[in-house]
């Protein structure tokens, strides 16, 4: 396409600014010195210091980081698997049924998922005495269950476009099956290993719904605490802690982004 | 020379395939299709004043008996109380709305990406990506700020002198559109981009040489042949949306309701778990149509693949 | 060629007591309902540089695979120097590929991509060290040690596979299409380097290969393949001048094919009558009874312009010229014969164009020796 069409480009611009002038905002207001979103007071730090004294919303930011990464390490292992089933197994029995399962949770509306999943811890509790409660072990447990279909998602494209060939002569070569997969798949397949790693502990630093549902008294995650205070109204701790969190993912993005890039180089 | 299937070599042991089915199988059978049995069992039980606030589907009663009671009348209830229905009927109405905004706005912004030179289309890619890893929630909060009706967005038009007195948006249904449509238009353009930047140009310049206006040749060509990135990006949009929560609930309107936040309500704030139970059940229902049409489709498209 | 036939008083395959170092015995294998291998027997001796060779589908890389241990035969048997290995997973077979995409690991340096092997057979560091300098040596690619796959060029990187697939002396090398990823300057020489490379080692080498002019050169023997079965197994002099089937003779070059009947038996000659309104006589190595249909086969380059016709001459036949292909060394000239029959002839082209033997329309009479095509009878 030489021809560049004016009406296209003006929709794309449109995305974009809908898109990101909400975010912008949002970070500029963190700025603010005044509580009120209209009126401009002056730069300020002052919300990003109220925020560092928060210790509500430190205490679930520490949970939900704890939450994010098990769930990541965990999820990352069950996506390979899953991704690893799907891609080399060909046809096998209970196929349709595997990808039905890897399939919904990434559609599945959450208060779906997260009312069945705290049905099935009561009755669980109930009938085997485990989980004894709720909390990180339920919340991490259920975010496992959704992000293993997105990282299956991730691994799997990668490991469908993988040359066959290296593996089969890395066998001619002698080496046995999990030494192949070792020294040979899991290095070629590491760019998405990482970022279906990173896409994991987002989502489930993400999550509100699901864990308002499985998790119990005591153990409140950073969402939860956002959301309560966002309903008493717009707060500005909210914005530095939005431009906190824009600033590290953007910087993950970047570095995973910049890893792939040079990857494919190769 | 194409290679030959691989099947019957020595690729997958038995082993292998156990591990790699099996437990990626049992943790999902386990917590994602065993939950749903529980869900059922539960839409068919009275709520009680116990912990957990229900009875027990099946009791055994003197002399060895299994005795089992099934109670429709959470079903029964959903289908006669018209707040049910209507919030079932307004959340596929703005699954329905969203969807197609997110269509029309996206489908223009994937294929600009998609003819973009291709050492662009990476970085305009990655930007439609980010704000999809930022906090989904703060996204939403944002726009608190932005639609209030002493926000941003009044003072804005009101300082260009467009109204006179600030607008109502947030706490509308309006709010509501824009919301959904700002967190899921990513899900939107994504799948459309995969899609169309698959479609071999010369077909377009076959077209073009056979004598088709540009216009006509998109509307020939490229649409037809991107109904599969439409339907996909579709169904990523439609599906959780009809059970959205957290977006009525902070910028919509008290009064309207949706099925998300109805069930959100009547689990935490009455209770109710059986009643929730049964919602869920309704809504997974309504969403199975959907829901296999998307299956089928991608499929279909794993089977072109290979 | 590898093995001239002057140099040795019987080839191992003419030897009834050899024994074959490869033995493929009814070999079947099935990808659903097509038949990729289809009941295949084959012998191939050590030290032989042996070709499949086909067109793409004909089943050559599938059988390649099953040698290699990538994919276990529906059925039928495989023996390596007397060893049962039908059912031995590849990485514990005495039997080494070199792919076609060269499968090169990206993620490991020339050096490590030749080392993978030997550390797999845990050889000490010693030798690993000593056996990467003879490959690396004996491919001429000791500078490139320290690259990257990404980092060399396409000749390049088909020596390091190679070399990779050398590295743990295997007793047969499969190579898959070894030059198909060469430009065609680069395969010329190639073919002739992997032709020295495989008498100083001795190696028992077996390609697949879709390129005749490739198996003509390099092998001491080719299999020709079509739709799972061997049509024709010989020295690539015997595959062009002796086919046995109508198959192999149009697969390899360009031939003129004359259906007719026998119509008579002169001492070893027979006298064909052709469909297209003429008689060939022909010297036949096998007896043709009287009346069976056979096909005559003869190449273009063996037949001769006939300086003076004679109408009772043997195999002398007129006809016009309709098409002239100039290539350079030689021209086709395409001419109408008989009852319509177009017959393919190439001429030297000893004097510069301009001075050309023939021209368009121009009527002419060509001849042939008896001796110098087949008789096929199908």
């Amino acid at each position: 396409m030489k021809r560049r069409s004016w009406p296209l480009l003006g929709i794309l611009a449109f995305g974009y600014a809908f898109l990101y002038v909400p975010i912008l905002l949002l970070i500029l207001y963190s700025f603010n010195e005044s509580r009120l979103v209209t009126v401009w007071s002056g730069f300020s730090f002052k919300w990003y210091g109220e925020l560092m004294h928060n210790h509500q919303l430190l205490d679930a930011a520490w949970l939900s980081v704890r939450v994010a990464a098990t769930n990541a390490s965990v999820a990352i292992v069950l996506g390979t698997l899953a991704a690893n089933a799907l891609v080399r197994h060909g046809r096998f029995r209970g196929r349709s049924g595997f990808e039905l399962l890897l399939t919904a949770p990434l559609v599945m509306p959450d208060v779906i998922i997260g009312l069945s999943l705290l049905l099935l811890f009561v009755a669980m509790q109930h009938t085997i005495g485990w989980p004894d409660g709720r909390g990180f072990t339920t919340i991490t447990i259920a975010h496992i269950t959704f992000s293993t279909a997105y990282v299956a998602v991730v691994v799997r494209s990668r490991l469908a476009q993988m040359d066959r060939s290296l593996e089969e002569a890395a066998m001619d070569l002698g080496a046995r099956p999990l030494g192949v997969y070792t020294r040979i798949t899991l290095p070629l397949i590491a760019p998405a290993l990482f970022s279906g790693w990173l896409l994991a502990f987002t989502l489930s630093l993400d999550d509100l719904v699901i864990a308002s549902f499985v998790s119990g008294p005591g153990s409140t995650t950073l969402p939860m605490v956002v959301y309560s205070s966002v309903r008493m109204g717009v707060s500005p701790q909210i914005n530095a802690l939005a431009t906190l969190i824009v600033a590290v993912v953007t910087l993950a993005v970047l570095i995973a982004g910049i890893s792939l890039r040079r990857d494919s180089k190769r | 020379m194409s290679q030959p299937p691989h099947t019957h070599g020595p690729h997958t042991s038995r082993l292998s395939r156990l591990v790699n089915i099996g437990i990626p199988y049992l943790w999902l059978g386990l917590f994602f299709l065993l939950p749903f049995v529980i869900v059922l069992q539960i839409s068919v039980a009275e709520p009680a004043l116990a912990q957990p606030p229900y009875t027990q589907l099946w009791e055994w009663v003197e002399d060895g008996l299994l005795q089992i009671q099934i109670n429709l009348q959470n079903f029964m209830l959903i289908w006669e109380d018209e707040i049910y229905l209507a919030a079932f009927l307004n959340s596929l109405w703005v699954a329905f709305v969203c969807t197609l905004i997110c269509l029309l706005l996206g489908y223009p912004m994937a294929y600009a990406i998609a003819t973009a030179p291709e050492r662009r289309r990476t970085p305009l890619l990655m930007l439609i990506i980010l704000p999809f890893w930022t906090s989904f929630l703060i996204r939403v909060y944002a726009w608190i700020g932005i639609l209030n009706t002493n926000g941003l967005l009044n003072h804005f038009l009101l300082w260009l002198g467009v109204i006179d007195e600030p607008l109502q948006i947030l706490h509308t249904q309006t709010a509501v559109y824009i919301g959904v449509v700002y967190s899921y238009l990513p899900f939107m353009i994504l799948p459309l981009y995969a899609n169309l930047t698959r479609l071999d140009p010369t077909l377009l310049e076959a077209a073009a040489d056979l004598g088709c206006r540009p216009l006509r040749a998109f509307l020939r060509v490229t649409l037809p042949l991107s109904m599969a990135g439409i339907i996909a990006g579709s169904m990523l949009v439609f599906i959780p949306v009809v059970g959205e929560f957290v977006i009525p609930d902070l910028l919509g309107s008290p009064g309207s309701l949706m099925v998300g936040k109805l069930l959100w309500t009547e689990f935490f704030s009455n209770k109710d778990w059986p009643l929730a139970s049964a919602l869920a059940i309704v809504l997974l229902g309504t969403l199975v149509v959907p829901f296999v049409l998307m299956q089928r489709l991608q499929q279909n498209m794993d089977e072109n693949q290979t | 060629m590898a093995a001239t036939p002057e140099r040795r008083l019987l080839e191992p395959w003419q030897d009834p007591k050899a024994a074959p170092y490869v033995r493929i015995e009814r070999l079947t294998k099935q990808f659903g309902d097509v038949y990729a291998v289809d009941d295949i027997n084959l012998n191939i001796f050590k030290g032989e540089f042996f070709s499949l060779l086909g067109s793409s589908g004909c089943g050559k890389s599938t059988l390649l695979r099953l040698l290699a241990g990538l994919e276990y035969p529906t059925a039928g048997k495989i023996y390596i120097d007397g060893v049962d290995v039908t059912r031995v997973p590849p990485y514990s077979r005495p039997v080494n590929m070199m792919f076609q995409s060269y499968a090169l690991f990206p993620h490991m340096s020339v050096e490590q991509n030749i080392e993978f092997g030997l550390k797999q057979d845990r050889l000490p560091r010693k030798e690993r060290t000593e056996r990467i300098a003879e490959m690396l040596d004996l491919l001429k690619i000791t500078d490139l040690r320290k690259r990257r796959p990404n980092q060399i060029s396409g000749g390049q990187r088909q020596r390091v596979a190679l070399a990779r697939s050398l590295a743990k002396h295997p007793k047969l090398l499969l190579l898959d299409e070894p030059l198909g990823a060469l430009d065609k300057r680069l395969r010329e020489n190639t073919q002739f380097e992997l032709v020295n490379l495989q008498e100083r080692l001795g190696t028992t080498f077996v390609t697949v290969t879709h390129d005749q002019e490739e198996a003509m050169t390099m092998s001491t023997r080719i299999a020709v393949m079509e739709a799972g079965q061997i049509m024709q197994v010989d020295t690539p002099t015997a595959i062009y001048e002796f086919p046995t089937c109508r198959f192999v003779a149009e697969f390899i070059g360009s031939v003129n094919l004359f259906e007719g009947k026998v119509m008579a038996s002169e001492g070893n000659e027979i006298l064909v009558e052709a469909a297209a309104g003429f008689t060939i006589r022909m010297r036949s190595y096998q007896p043709h009874p009287l009346g069976t249909p056979v096909t005559v086969a003869i190449r273009p380059e063996k037949m001769r312009l006939c300086p003076a016709y004679d109408p009772n001459g043997v195999n002398q036949i007129k006809g016009i010229v309709e098409d002239i292909a100039y290539l350079g060394d030689v021209s086709i000239y395409r001419i109408r014969v008989g009852e319509g029959k177009l017959v393919e002839m190439t001429l030297t082209n000893i004097q510069p164009r301009t001075e050309q033997a023939l021209t368009w329309e121009q009527e002419v009479a060509i001849e042939w020796s008896p001796t110098s095509g087949v008789v096929l009878s199908e």
